[in-house]
């Protein structure tokens, strides 16, 4: 337990650091702070990688079992994919807002109470693993480690959530700067930001990647499901809730080819589907009573 | 489309509209956001309860409103199922329009000659003037076509070089495929819902159950629960044996996340607990009557005769009950819970071989009635038990399951295809004006612009400094 907190405290730490860095880049646009913004956000992904490697070690098996571990596991997908936004379109701007957003879910990692956090055995509807893999790494003695439906469900969806979430950062921006350009105002603040077209294209971008892992997501956990309960879909909440979100996203996509419908209305689209994403985590698991014991 | 129902019955106009109806994204926008805020109802209100617990929660008007609207049972109601079947024909409706100008347009487009203008309409264009003669340019222009994996068609129409590259056109039946994913997705639900069942059996161990409308019978050999070193629960186990045909055909270990699936009908640990009606071994003592001392207890395993040591009787437990009651109007016994509230075995008392008597005796009441009335010296106490565990088997057929894994990999490969390919198609025009190649380029992407314009870019660079730069 010592190793993985220790680390998570770092991170706490680097992500709220690297959150003001970027904000002061963009209040003072010096290149230096940006730089540093840069730096301190590849350290607090290492330090999050940490927390996953010693979360494993100490648990014994693969981090991804309760709320907390899945926690981590979107800040880590969150900020690997934005650090790969911005060495493609070196837009720090876009760093500000994602940055927030992980510095928040750290925060709310870190309030939560003992029992969503704490390393427990897994219990037996957990305990999915692939045999095969089981099989390969009984050879190295790590068979202990061998991942499941399950943990490629709870995987595949937070690289969802990560992509998701930056995607949210761009839909708030679009409609900032939208509505300083709607109205020919003009803002120090928001001149900076990307062109409209441009962050419309790089929140597609980030639905793009986020829509096939949401949907391997929901499918790998339908499996799991199926092997667990004998039926791949019950309309669960959190099953129904996936699919809300499913569908939000699925109408930006088509959104954003229908004429009318692109712009403005497919970045609220954006903006809605990750509010969706938000009670899919937090709200259905704490609000509506489900099967979903954790995350 | 309207004008073509001139001279048309009206059983074709109405179908015409309806197609006209079901083309559309705007109803596909539609359906996708109406099914996303009905489900948020059907999360909300619990599903599946009585009228009664509706109306303790939200009042007797809208517990009304519930029940008529069936949003007790949302996910099942018919409107519900008719925004998924709208949803389905759209997708069929846009899929039969749209698909096949798009093969004959996009995918089997080959482009050998076309008029140099169109290259500067293209959104993303480029153009060079390089001070090579256009042999030269035409061999940059294929050099690096080949060298970022791009097909191309030349041609020719004397000082005009024409080029013609594509690249990714399969990014094209993405959408496609996830379409046809979808319709199998829901054909296999409905398949599933007509076709298939769910069954629930209670197993003793050593029972063998008949398995329904299936012709096979499932035993059950044992069933134990593994432990972590801190007592909590790891893993619940059941061994089961599938008896076809009056043989053994298959022995397997099932625990929650492994069933076993024989014949289309999977077998599911989902509980156990202690038999009501069996136990494994009864603990039964000698008593003797006049002292009340109890002998040593001796182990009797149900179904078996054992010695009675320092006695000349043999004992042999027929029957248990976890809460024995007497029911004086049928006179029959029978268990009240299934709890161990009082537990009683049946035993047949034997002498030299003979039954004398079978009686019922109790574990929390010894020697209330005497064993063996005729015996003044010997009575008999059940002092002890092993229980017989029984296991809660889910058993489930869905034929519709693997329609959906199908889908479930047809949407696989059109996410691949759609999301992380795009299809490129480029224009070269290249044309020799005093000793110098103009080459112009052009062309468009399905998806990832910015992907399109630096690839762009990279093109006209290679074409403008190959062989000065790297």
């Amino acid at each position: 337990m010592i190793l993985s907190l220790l680390f998570f405290t770092f991170s706490f730490v680097f992500y709220v650091v690297t959150t003001l860095l970027y904000l002061g880049h963009w209040a003072f646009r010096k290149k230096w702070l940006g730089q540093t913004a840069t730096a301190m956000a590849y350290i607090a992904v290492f330090s999050t990688t940490m927390i996953l490697i010693m979360r494993a070690a100490e648990s014994g098996h693969a981090p991804f079992s309760n709320l907390y571990e899945s926690m981590v596991l979107f800040v880590w997908a969150t900020n690997v994919g934005y650090l790969v936004l911005e060495y493609k379109h070196r837009q720090r701007v876009i760093g500000v807002f994602v940055m927030a957003i992980e510095s928040l879910a750290m925060l709310s990692a870190a309030l939560l109470p003992y029992k969503f956090k704490s390393v427990e055995p897994l219990n037996p509807a957990l305990q999915n693993k692939w045999h095969w893999m089981a099989d390969i790494l009984r050879h190295v003695g790590l068979e202990k480690y061998a991942i499941g439906w399950l943990d490629f469900h709870v995987f595949t969806t937070f690289i969802g959530y990560g992509a998701f979430a930056i995607s949210f950062g761009l839909g708030i921006m679009y409609l900032v700067k939208g509505y300083f350009e709607d109205r020919g105002r003009r803002n120090a603040f928001v001149d900076i930001f990307p062109d409209t077209s441009m962050l419309d294209e790089l929140s597609y971008r980030a639905i793009a990647w986020g829509f096939p892992f949401l949907s391997t997501g929901i499918i790998s956990g339908a499996i799991w499901a199926d092997y667990a309960w004998g039926t791949y879909w019950s309309w669960d909440p959190k099953e129904t809730w996936s699919l809300i979100t499913w569908l939000i996203y699925a109408a930006y996509l088509h959104a954003r080819v229908t004429r009318g419908w692109r712009g403005k209305r497919a970045a609220y689209l954006a903006v809605a589907g990750f509010l969706a994403v938000i009670f899919l985590y937090w709200g259905v698991s704490f609000i509506l009573p489900g099967l979903h014991a954790y995350a | 489309m309207a004008r073509e129902n001139g001279g048309r019955s009206w059983l074709g106009a109405a179908g015409s509209n309806v197609w006209y109806f079901f083309n559309s994204l705007k109803l596909t926008i539609s359906v996708l956001i109406s099914l996303a805020v009905v489900s948020i109802l059907g999360t909300v209100i619990e599903q599946n309860k009585s009228a009664g617990h509706y109306a303790g929660v939200l009042g007797a008007k809208w517990a009304k409103v519930v029940m008529l609207l069936h949003v007790n049972n949302l996910f099942h109601s018919w409107w519900y199922t008719a925004l998924l079947l709208a949803l389905a024909a759209n997708i069929v409706v846009c899929t039969f329009e749209r698909f096949p100008p798009k093969w004959k347009s996009l995918l089997n487009h080959k482009q050998e000659k076309f008029d140099p203008r169109i290259i500067e309409k293209f959104a993303h264009n480029r153009s060079v003037s390089v001070s090579v003669d256009a042999a030269t340019a035409n061999a940059r222009v294929g050099r690096v076509f080949k060298k970022m994996g791009f097909n191309v068609i030349t041609s020719n129409d004397g000082g005009d070089h024409f080029f013609y590259a594509w690249k990714g056109a399969l990014s094209r039946l993405g959408s496609d495929l996830t379409h046809v994913s979808l319709l199998l997705i829901l054909a296999g639900s409905i398949i599933g819902s007509y076709a298939g069942y769910k069954d629930y059996r209670f197993i003793n161990v050593g029972d063998t159950i008949e398995v329904p409308n299936a012709g096979f019978k499932l035993r059950l050999d044992n069933f134990w629960i593994d432990q972590y070193d801190t007592g909590q629960v790891k893993q619940y186990n059941s061994l089961v044996t599938v008896i076809d045909g009056g043989k053994e055909a298959l022995t397997k270990q099932i625990w929650v996340n492994e069933p076993l699936a024989y014949k289309g009908i999977r077998f599911y640990q989902s509980d156990y607990g202690m038999a009501w009606d069996k136990i494994d071994t009864a603990y039964i003592a000698p008593v003797k009557r006049k002292t009340g001392d109890t002998g040593a207890p001796v182990p009797v395993k149900w179904g078996t005769e054992e010695k009675l040591p320092g006695t000349r009787y043999s004992v042999k437990v027929t029957g248990y009950l976890s809460d024995f009651a007497y029911d004086e109007k049928t006179n029959s016994v029978g268990s009240l819970t299934p709890e161990p509230n009082n537990p009683a075995v049946r035993i047949e008392i034997y002498n030299a071989g003979r039954l004398i008597s079978a009686p019922w005796i109790f574990l929390k009441y010894p020697g209330i009635f005497p064993a063996i009335p005729a015996d003044q010296d010997v009575d008999i106490a059940f002092t002890n038990y092993k229980p017989t565990l029984y296991s809660g088997l889910s058993v489930n057929k869905d034929p519709g399951t693997n329609i959906v894994w199908a889908g479930a990999i047809v949407m696989g490969v059109g996410f691949i295809f759609a999301f992380f390919m795009y299809h490129r198609r480029v224009w070269v025009h290249v044309k020799e004006t005093g000793g110098r190649a103009e080459v112009r380029i052009g062309g468009m992407i399905n998806k990832n612009t910015l992907l399109f314009e630096k690839e762009l870019c990279e093109i006209a660079e290679y074409v403008e400094k190959e062989g000065k730069k790297t």
